[in-house]
């Protein structure tokens, strides 16, 4: 049986100028010790997806309208609070995108950690602090036990989200839930942090969910990928699958639409632009949410008759697309050039 | 005006320190930043120079210093044989028809209170360009030229969406028809789809009326996808500075090797390869990211 | 030349090839949300309760003094022994005071007095503290400091003394008289926000742009920064309204305020305390009228404090 398993979620956020539809029927499932990755660009869902597993999203607007989270047996969503809290921190964790915002600037860093470690583990005073230099010892801050009674406008950014990781940590969960836990870095200390990672969820054998709009850190850190569009899962497949042989329009465009770090002609050359942007998702039209944009939907064909299902077009690889690229024999050739 | 082989842009030993302060009534100087400390390089007319670097690293100060919107403490910046840092306020103000720059923040950089035909027409007004009907007609062109439908013109700027925003940003950038443009992480805001729509963009711009620009970002695939040349900027020092092909194959100096190795690249099946690439730089690393 | 024939060319190109769109309504580049400041910020207001009512209480209570006099029947300063001291009853709902005139009418005209007073007061703190504030905010530095130690130096002022020694200096009071002495002490923290305000403004990328542009320093502050600061000061008229009213009420109390037959309810109340005893509804009245305007005033100011501050603006 999986760690996680997400079925058919609708998180909705019900606002003044109506009903947003934020996340619309998304499952998944993440194994122990596996890594899950979601992307998606801005407005896709997959951070609400994220705060929705934790109970965490802001209630109102938002309400999850349907759909279960079985954490080993247990429907996270019908979950008491009370119980819920017990989860939260302790078998599932959360590391954010801005660590500035989520440390208490007024309160020191050893403070923050161990107020944590003692609420999940009761452990004494000293024994939170030793714990606390351990931790932050793992994530390898320097001088630790020297650091520990800083507050966190004397660390760097990097630093910080090292902090967030020691803390998400702190009580060894099972799962643990990145969200964008690099974008906010430089690009040296984004490379740092992901290996951090990596050999922590090797050493605890946690399973990871690691959400970033970034391919390339997908591409890094994921065995498993899900993309997300317009509040729906668009493809799914392991990694080396999904990058070898993009089956769904969006995914293709995406990987074309990024500039490369390698290669021939790339002054030259144009990006492959998607036209348009994303649907608004308080009016979405009763079609495949990507058809406006893609390139090879017309208005006359199953696009604009409903939504595609999403199905498996190999084993593990789940499409929704009235046009997958094995599906189109001619047309390959021109998008992967 | 120049022959052709000086160089449009000419910018030698920079320097631009902010003081550190300190003392409760009378403040005195303790300390300085070194924002930039001693860069130099030229662009030619066409151009572009992608200046990548960290956060911190003193790209953007560079290009505020070259617009002149800081004061640099020291150097000289030539722009077409001129030299800008010793223009007065009035001549430098009739220099900035010829520079303009494009924002990184597209929420930031256009003024809440003003329709979309304002901002983009502000350049022309502040210049007393034209009758008010022929910046009228102005306005609609340029909106025009970037992409963006020139019947939102009585719109305001949050009503749209962060691409349609860098799209005003760009056409009040060229009101003034200007030589360089210094884009200062035009699409780091931007979502990667909407991302390729604007730098295809700035490459249509650049071709069709011959724009030079200094571009700066921390993403070293976009500055690849944008530059001729590249300037490699660490702690306020050029570190590497040469075409883009040499650059980014073979990278001279220890910390931009470290900065290659670093872009996580999407393609699951180099990673192994790229990470004990990574590994073999961590010294050069360890020294430059300390903390 | 301002714009160069060959961008023509560019035009088609250009918008086929990057806003190519197809039906669905995702038609590119149109405004993705059709709201604007001030509609996001009304939307938010009405959503509180307290705030709308009290708005409406305001307004009510300014129509009220502007409207009634004209439509009353009662002559507010016509004496008449015979009706003097009456409670509130049918032919005189407020009552009448020791002269007999009509309190519902005389609260109406004192309510002009003090409203008036009140708002023009509160407006040439607006002007003062906008002026002084955005002086220092946008020059800064050395300027800035000067002018904002000078400003704690007057900090030290207190404020109803400080009005009291004026009207003595300006002799005699009338309506500019106590406008003077009620804003010359008080536009302090108007300048104090205005200030801070800018200083925060300057920093945004639109004030680089427009410098990046040429704009000459008055249009930088004229069409950008001022502009900005319109939500501040929508909040700065409504808080400082109360302190401006209770001011004067204060001032008219103790004797120093608008002298009879005018009269503000500042003044009715000091009339109504030589006979509190006989007739405390004369008294009461002119300080509902006070205390309901200043406590509609400060819950109209946190309303719109939090429909126009940015930090609590959702997305």
């Amino acid at each position: 049986m999986a760690l996680l398993e997400v079925n058919d979620l609708h998180t909705h956020f019900f606002t003044r100028e109506g009903v947003v539809r934020a996340v619309d029927g998304v499952s998944f499932s993440v194994e122990r010790g596996k890594t899950l990755g979601i992307v998606g660009e801005s407005g896709c869902g997959k951070s609400v997806t994220a705060l929705s597993i934790m109970g965490l999203i802001p209630q109102p607007p938002a309400r999850i309208v349907e759909g279960s989270v079985m954490f080993e047996g247990r429907d996270l969503v019908r979950l008491p609070e009370r119980e819920l809290e017990d989860v939260r921190g302790n078998e599932i964790s959360m590391i954010f995108q801005d660590p500035m915002t989520c440390l208490n600037p007024t309160l020191r860093i050893g403070t923050q950690i161990t107020e944590t470690v003692r609420r999940h583990q009761g452990l004494s005073r000293q024994d939170a602090r030793r714990r606390a230099v351990e931790l932050l010892e793992q994530v390898r801050i320097p001088n630790a036990a020297g650091r520990l009674d800083d507050y966190p406008h004397r660390y760097s950014g990097g630093m910080r989200q090292r902090v967030m990781i020691a803390m998400a940590l702190s009580c060894t969960p099972k799962l643990l839930i990145a969200d964008e836990p690099t974008t906010a870095l430089d690009v040296t200390v984004q490379a740092q942090v992901l290996d951090l990672l990596e050999e922590l969820r090797r050493e605890y054998q946690m399973a990871m969910i690691i959400i970033t709009h970034d391919m390339g850190v997908v591409a890094e850190a994921a065995d498993e990928i899900v993309v997300m569009y317009a509040g729906q899962i668009v493809e799914q497949a392991d990694v080396l699958e999904l990058f070898d042989h993009p089956e769904h329009p969006y995914t293709e465009a995406l990987l074309g639409a990024l500039p490369q770090l390698e290669g021939e002609g790339i002054r030259e050359g144009r990006l492959t632009a998607i036209p348009g942007r994303p649907p608004d998702l308080i009016q979405l039209p009763p079609a495949c949410r990507f058809a406006p944009r893609c390139r090879y939907a017309n208005r006359h064909d199953a696009c604009a008759q409903g939504v595609p299902e999403l199905r498996e077009l190999r084993p593990g690889h789940f499409v929704r697309s009235g046009h997958p690229a094995s599906e189109r024999a001619g047309a390959r050739a021109e998008v992967t050039a | 005006m120049t022959d052709d082989r000086s160089p449009l842009l000419r910018v030698t030993d920079l320097h631009k320190h902010f003081p550190v302060k300190q003392g409760l009534l009378i403040e005195r100087t303790v300390d300085e930043v070194k924002a930039v400390d001693g860069v130099s390089f030229e662009i030619q007319e066409g151009e572009t120079l992608g200046l990548v670097g960290e956060s911190g690293s003193g790209k953007s100060t560079t290009g505020y210093c070259i617009l002149q919107l800081i004061k640099p403490t020291s150097g000289s910046v030539c722009f077409a044989g001129e030299e800008l840092t010793g223009l007065d306020r009035e001549q430098m103000r009739k220099m900035r028809r010829e520079l303009q720059i494009v924002f990184q923040d597209p929420y930031a950089s256009l003024d809440p209170r003003m329709t979309v035909g304002d901002i983009v027409g502000e350049p022309l007004v502040v210049h007393g360009l034209g009758s008010r009907r022929s910046r009228r007609e102005s306005v609609r062109q340029l909106l025009d030229v970037v992409g963006f439908n020139p019947s939102f013109t009585n719109r305001y700027p949050h009503e749209f969406s962060g691409g349609q925003r860098q799209r005003i940003g760009i056409a009040r950038a060229l009101a003034l028809n200007p030589k360089l443009i210094v884009c200062d992480e035009p699409v780091s805001a931007l979502d990667v789809s909407i991302q390729a729509q604007i730098l295809n963009l700035l490459k249509d711009l650049q071709r069709d009326f011959g724009l030079t620009y200094l571009f700066i970002a921390h993403d070293l695939a976009v500055v690849r996808a944008m530059s001729d040349r590249i300037a490699v900027m660490n702690r306020g020092k050029l570190v590497e500075l040469g075409p883009a092909e040499e650059v980014y194959t073979q990278p001279q100096d220890d910390y931009t090797k470290a900065l290659l190795s670093a872009v996580p690249v999407p393609d699951p099946r180099r990673m192994k390869e790229r990470k004990a690439e990574r590994r073999r730089l961590q010294h050069a690393l360890a020294d430059t990211v300390a903390t | 030349m301002v714009v160069d024939p060959r961008q023509e060319q560019l035009r088609v190109e250009a918008i086929v090839d990057e806003e190519r769109t197809f039906d669905a309504g995702t038609a590119a580049g149109a405004p993705v949300r059709q709201t604007n400041l001030w509609k996001d910020a009304w939307f938010r207001y009405i959503r509180n309760r307290g705030a709308v009512i009290a708005g409406a209480i305001l307004l009510l209570v300014i129509l009220y003094c502007i409207i009634w006099p004209f439509v009353s029947p009662y002559d507010p300063n016509a004496v008449t022994f015979a009706d003097k001291n009456q409670g509130p009853g049918l032919s005189h709902p407020l009552g009448t005071d020791a002269f007999g005139r009509d309190l519902l009418t005389r609260t109406a005209l004192g309510g002009r007095v003090s409203i008036g007073i009140g708002f023009v007061a509160t407006l040439v703190i607006l002007l003062i503290g906008i002026a002084y504030g955005s002086l220092a905010g946008f020059i800064g530095g050395k300027v800035d400091n000067g002018l904002m130690r000078f400003l704690d130096a007057l900090y030290g002022l207190p404020y109803l003394p400080f009005a009291i020694i004026t009207l003595a200096i300006l002799g005699n009071a009338s309506f500019w008289t106590m406008v003077i002495a009620l804003s010359v002490a008080s536009w302090f923290t108007t300048a104090r926000i205005v200030r801070g305000q800018i200083i925060t403004l300057k920093e945004n990328d639109y004030v680089r742009a427009a410098k990046a542009v040429g704009a000459r320093w008055y249009r930088i502050l004229g069409r950008h920064l001022l502009p900005n600061t319109l939500g501040v000061l929508v909040i700065a008229i409504f808080l400082e309204l109360p302190g401006v009213i209770l001011g004067e009420a204060f001032l008219s109390f103790i004797g120093l305020g608008i002298s009879p037959p005018d009269s503000s309810w500042g003044q009715m109340a000091e009339e109504g305390r030589r006979v509190y005893r006989i007739v405390p509804h004369v008294i009461a009245i002119p300080s509902i009228a006070i205390a309901t305007l200043v406590l509609s005033a400060n819950f109209v100011a946190d309303g719109l404090r939090d429909a126009l501050d940015p930090r609590t603006r959702e997305t």
